[in-house]
């Protein structure tokens, strides 16, 4: 028997990284062996109740199966990855903690308040999102700064101690303090944050100026209750699972993923857990960036297709999108966040007519019970799946490799009766349900692309997920993009994508500085303090000199505006040449989105903002030699499916994804099947696989 | 005129239709964040006072942002008016024309600059991109007639080929109080439009003009559709509802009707109202249509799609020259108060044919607070400044749910400003800004609740506030209660306002209070010992 990897590592030396990707049904482990250089994947169940179970007997068993016979099965680990949808799911269901909100005086009711906007222009029974912090457990005290960060009224403690307690008798379990203008003094929020210290010694405190020390008070005000919302629920989760890896013999502080697509240690994370409300779809996104920048692709648009949803989002230059501020469930949140947009468009939206006659799809989703009506489990609204059965596109017998039957002649019907409505054939109807689903997704990829200025006929699209790779071409076409790429496992990107992250902190303070020779030295301090916030977080997480790198970026507008541009900052000391390359880049960036710059307008620096980000040793993709093109050993068999580009059932080669090596290429009509997802290759439409086994499809 | 060719026609399904109509709204949304985001004036910038549209040739409404539902108003008559007193041979690629007249240009109130820039496919004018922004400035005026609001513009050419027509420009910022913050907002305004020409032509160049514009109409169709299965399905019927409009104005409240008359699927509403009046609160005849259009999609299908179609049900009638339809020369600056009061007048007798589809009433009006004066302080000294800031109140509570505390209803939607941002930008501290207890309607839902703020200067400024309901009170439905009065204080040492109008002195405050939306329903019983 050839000696297990276990045995090699009886010495103790750790190599092995370890990526665990918490979700709803499924909890997947993805192991890395860094010696070896191969990857394995183990799936277990997911335990709702108490997720930790799962995660645990995840990590034991596949470490177990595939690293560690013997001894503590994760003391070979020397890197842990965790991804959840704890916080998110919390904010959703609104089974957030008891908070409690201290404010300045006269502004307790900003956070219901909000901008004053209605939820919906034309709907009269559309309700905000639920105000986290009822109104009596709201508390204002008498202080007030200017906004030059002067103090006008000093913060009055006593009032300070009367509102702690009385939250304290109240029972809250998080409180929020959020005073005006802190971005500029934090003085008063830090005098009442001690003595709440002192006063709730076991509430989950913050502050607003931690938080998100930037202008806009409402938003500051949202993100900080957010976060107090989500805290104990986070520290909890933490402090179930942390013992569950130590009793695994875990040696390593093991990181949790957030929105921005880094992952920092369990104990930063339990502080600001408003930062990992998209830490579950931010995985799928740094998998896709590798993988494109192995097969040499910079400029990519994601597209992960699930059932309910699907998440888009935009890397360009190879670098991710990302955003300072984004609603989150209806929640304004001001944190860093890769740019990901999601749209109410999967495999299960349903499909109908409306009143006026026309095809809609979506939001509305069959879910997984009872599901489209080809699952033959009661569902009698055609869903985007079902049309893809009718066509043929997908498998009219069965799916998920042969283990689900699937009733074609059901979702027929049901398809049959909207073409009677609308006076087309059935086949036309079907592949309409195919186009108004393809244009809501094309919808929500112009809101991260043309909307932010970049033409997506520029990018290749990047589909994952389990109905991606089926809707990927049709969108590209959509969009007129020119290549698609299908990852090899679109099925548990997410996981993967655990094990390719870096660690990543991001330092902003806000200096409102004119871009001019005059403030060069304020320009410089600015950058200087952000730089030295990132070098002492280099340094508390002990990353090796060689590991360290630090983006700076500056948000600037011209003097009146209220949003700003990121511009880049160039590494280096600041100087006078510093501030020319600022302005150029900044006119052009302006003239891009705007189609205008000013001559004679002054520019602002609003905010400084670096990102340390630590580089970790990442999963290698393996690369294979191209090998012959000659696609057919991986054909297994065809069948008849429908294609607007023929009008009618054209004779489609079926080939099975395992056995498409590095080199082949084929033509379409095609249909690539595998355990967890379809790809479709229409006709026109060129295939071949590169070198780290995508599928790369090319539109003429 | 182009007419869609008939390979076009042939490619013209239902699902080609959906498809062209999201790319038409994703257009109208991008180029309003456009001029969002490049804009300087914080009326633009952080409140959002401003709409964005695409017009067929003819001047029909393919697609309205969801922004400001009176601002459909202004873009009513704007197109037809160019086309009608232009040579439209004559209008080039990269002309746009401006204007803001309530009566040459289907304006509703003078401080809406209009913008609109024809689009060219293959030389082709196959469409417009038009948009406008609420422009703070022609302040501290009297209302007794239009000439006393502002400057009128008619439509006519700021740009004509691409080249900017400086003279007019030059006119233009003379009469304007912050001609510095009217500049920077009209490239805003450019750029938004430069957007709208650019996405349309890319759309025809992938669908084909004949297939777009032939889309176009089929949405037209489609909304008209809907429109009409829509009030089919509403009892047929006739109904008529009278409230009063009150503000500081007036002495006495001035009554207002609407008869109500649901017959199949159409719908006549017929107004009464007395005759035009000196002083801001008329409406021009496209102010009116846009409120009815408004109030009745959202009653009856809030998903409509806000084009030219929705309309063709509909049919509104009232006297010209009353102040609900007024003609030249009529000041309408404060037009939206009277557009909030209508939408409710509607409310109120469509909850007789149908008390499930409607609230109570909402706070009725849309609080004004006009800040203006000369800074004494700072590198701008000496130079003008104008804050126009418009307050949410209370929604009217609903079948199933209380109103909506503190929000914009009916006519406007505009964000307020951060209090970070407006005491940076003029010298003024905002002290308080909340919700007032007790301003709600009783009822077994409770209307929603009216906020109150309060503004201290720090330099001497001329103030204007514009309240409502300040005799009156907005009805509740069903037994629920009236909500709260709109009302407003001053500091005692500050001098007498005369109708809403007058003076602080540096440290004096000045307390706004916006009205409640009426309750829905009896209180129950534990209800109110809860209260």
């Amino acid at each position: 028997m050839p000696m297990k990897d276990g045995i090699l590592n009886a010495g103790g030396k750790a190599r092995w990284r370890v990526g665990v990707d918490s979700g709803g049904t499924f909890t997947d482990v993805c192991m890395f062996d860094e010696l070896a250089g191969r990857m394995s994947v183990w799936k277990v169940s997911s335990t709702p109740d108490d997720p930790s179970r799962g995660i645990a007997r995840g990590v034991e068993e596949g470490m177990r199966e595939c690293a560690n016979p013997t001894g503590d099965p994760a003391s070979a680990i020397d890197y842990l990855g965790h991804g959840t949808t704890v916080a998110t799911n919390a904010l959703i269901t609104h089974r957030g903690s008891k908070v409690g909100l201290l404010t300045t005086g006269g502004f307790r009711d900003l956070l219901e308040i909000g901008r004053q906007k209605r939820p919906d222009l034309y709907d009269i029974f559309a309700d905000k999102p639920q105000t986290l912090v009822p109104r009596d457990l709201r508390f204002e005290v008498a202080e007030r700064l200017l906004h030059d960060g002067t103090v006008e009224t000093a913060l009055d403690t006593d009032a300070v101690r009367e509102a702690a307690r009385a939250m304290g008798d109240n029972g809250v379990e998080a409180v929020a303090i959020c005073f005006l203008y802190s971005f500029v003094n934090p003085a008063h929020e830090q005098q009442a944050r001690a003595i709440l210290e002192e006063e709730l010694p076991d509430v989950f405190l913050c502050t607003s100026h931690e938080i998100a020390p930037e202008f806009r008070e409402f938003e500051r005000l949202s993100t900080t209750t957010v976060n107090a919302y989500l805290g104990p629920i986070m520290k909890r989760y933490i402090r179930r699972l942390t013992p569950r890896f130590e009793n695994l013999g875990l040696t390593v502080p093991p990181h949790l993923t957030q929105s921005n697509g880094g992952v920092v240690r369990f104990d930063a994370a339990a502080e600001t857990p408003v930062r990992a409300v998209l830490s579950g779809p931010s995985t799928g996104v740094v998998a896709a960036q590798v993988i494109g920048a192995a097969a040499g692709e910079a400029d990519i648009i994601t597209f992960d297709m699930g059932g309910t949803s699907s998440d888009v989002a935009l890397m360009a230059g190879g670098q991710m999108t990302r955003t300072n501020e984004a609603s989150v469930h209806g929640y304004p949140i001001k944190a860093p966040m890769l740019d990901i947009h999601t749209v109410g468009a999967g495999g299960g939206s349903i499909a109908r007519i409306d009143s006026g006659g026309l095809l809609k799809v979506g939001p509305e989703s069959a879910g997984a019970d009872p599901g489209p009506v080809c699952y033959g489990r009661g569902g009698d609204a055609a869903t985007v799946t079902d049309a893809n059965v009718v066509l043929q596109v997908l498998n009219p017998t069965h799916l998920l490799g042969g283990r689900m039957e699937i009733r074609r002649d059901l979702a027929l019907q049901a398809i049959d009766r909207m073409a009677e409505q609308l006076g087309m054939d059935a086949m036309e109807t079907a592949q309409g349900i195919i186009s108004v689903v393809t244009a809501n997704m094309a919808k929500a990829i112009r809101v991260i692309s043309v909307q932010r200025g970049h033409d997506p006929r520029r990018y290749a699209l990047m589909a994952f997920g389990g109905a991606g790779p089926l809707h990927a071409v049709r969108l590209a076409q959509e969009l007129g993009m020119p290549r698609v790429i299908i990852p090899p496992a679109p099925g548990t990107l997410c996981a993967m994508g655990l094990l390719m992250t870096d660690l990543r902190a991001e330092f902003p303070v806000t200096r409102l500085l004119p871009l001019e020779h005059d403030t060069l030295d304020g320009i410089a301090a600015a950058a200087d303090q952000v730089t030295a916030q990132a070098e002492g977080w280099f340094d508390s997480e002990a990353i090796a000199p060689d590991r360290r790198q630090t983006l700076r970026r500056v948000d600037m507008r011209y003097e009146g505006q209220n949003y700003e541009l990121s511009i880049a900052l160039p590494d280096g000391p600041v100087t006078q040449a510093t501030l020319d390359i600022l302005r150029a880049r900044f006119t052009e960036a302006h003239t891009r989105l705007y189609g205008f710059a000013v001559e004679d307008e002054r520019i602002f620096c609003v905010t400084f903002r670096a990102e340390a980000i630590g580089l970790v040793q990442k999963a290698d993709l393996p690369k294979r030699a191209l090998g012959p093109s000659n696609a057919a050993p991986a054909i297994i068999g065809s069948r008849q499916t429908w294609y607007p580009e023929t009008g009618s059932f054209t004779e489609t080669a079926l080939y099975l994804r395992d056995r498409l090596l590095p080199g082949m290429c084929f033509d379409g009509p095609a249909i690539v099947e595998q355990m967890d997802t379809t790809t479709l290759v229409p006709p026109g439409v060129a295939a071949r696989v590169d070198e780290t086994g995508n599928l790369v499809l090319e539109l003429s | 005129m182009t007419g869609p060719t008939e390979t076009s026609m042939a490619a013209l399904d239902p699902i080609t239709v959906e498809v062209i109509g999201a790319a038409l709204s994703s257009i109208v949304e991008e180029t309003g964040e456009a001029l969002v985001r490049a804009s300087y004036s914080t009326n633009i910038k952080e409140r959002r006072d401003c709409s964005t549209a695409l017009f067929d040739c003819e001047g029909r409404t393919l697609c309205q942002a969801e922004h400001i539902p009176v601002h459909l108003g202004s873009f009513l008559d704007f197109i037809p008016t160019v086309l009608a007193h232009h040579d439209v041979a004559g209008i080039r690629a990269g002309d746009v024309f401006v204007g803001n007249d309530a009566y040459l240009g289907g304006g509703t109130h003078l401080p809406d600059i209009v913008l609109a820039e024809p689009i060219f496919v293959e030389g082709e004018l196959v469409a417009w991109t038009v948009n406008l922004a609420h422009h703070s400035d022609f302040v501290d005026r009297a209302h007794a007639h239009i000439y006393q609001e502002g400057l009128r513009i008619p439509p006519i050419r700021l740009y004509r080929a691409g080249a900017l027509q400086k003279d007019v420009q030059d006119l233009i910022l003379l009469n304007c109080q912050v001609p510095r913050e009217r500049l920077s907002d009209l490239r805003a305004q450019m750029a938004a439009n430069r957007v709208g020409v650019r996405r349309f032509q890319e759309l025809c160049g992938r669908y084909g003009v004949g297939t777009v514009q032939a889309s176009g109409r089929a949405l037209m169709d489609y909304a008209e559709r809907k429109m009409r299965a829509g009030l089919a399905a509403l009892p047929d019927g006739e109904w008529r509802f009278e409230d009063v409009f009150d503000n500081l104005d007036f002495d006495d409240p001035i009554p207002f009707a609407v008869t109500v008359r649901i017959d199949g699927d159409a719908i006549t509403l017929d107004f009464e109202a007395p005759d035009q009046v000196r002083a801001g609160i008329n409406m021009t005849r496209t102010a009116l249509l846009a409120t009815v259009y408004y109030i009745i999609k959202s009653v009856v299908d809030p998903t409509v799609l806000p084009n030219a179609g929705l309309a063709r049900p509909i049919t509104v009638n009232a006297r010209v020259g009353s102040i609900l339809n007024c003609q030249h020369p009529a000041a309408v600056n404060g037009r939206v108060q009277t557009c909030q009061r209508v939408a409710d007048l509607i409310l109120g007798a469509l909850a007789q044919a149908a008390p499930d589809r409607v609230s109570a009433s909402t706070n009725s009006t849309c609080t004004v607070a006009l800040f203006s004066g000369t800074r004494q302080s700072g590198p701008d000294a000496g130079t003008y400044w104008v804050y126009l800031e418009t307050i949410g109140g209370g929604g009217g509570a609903r079948p199933n749910a209380d109103g909506l505390d503190g929000v914009h209803v009916h006519a406007t939607n505009t964000s307020n400003l951060p209090v970070e941002a407006l005491e940076v930008e003029y010298p003024l501290v905002l002290e308080r800004y909340e919700l007032v207890d007790g301003s709600a309607g009783e009822g077994k839902f409770r209307g929603g609740m009216g906020l109150r703020r309060v503004y201290r200067a720090t330099e001497d400024c001329m103030v204007r506030v514009d309240i409502s309901r300040n005799l009156s009170r907005s009805w509740g439905l069903l037994g629920g209660g009236p909500g709260g009065h709109g009302g407003f204080e001053t500091a005692p040492q500050a001098g007498a306002f005369d109708r809403g109008q007058g003076m602080l002195k540096a440290g004096e405050w000045l307390e706004v209070i916006t009205p409640g939306g009426g309750g829905y329903g009896l209180p129950d019983e534990d209800r109110l010992a809860a209260e």
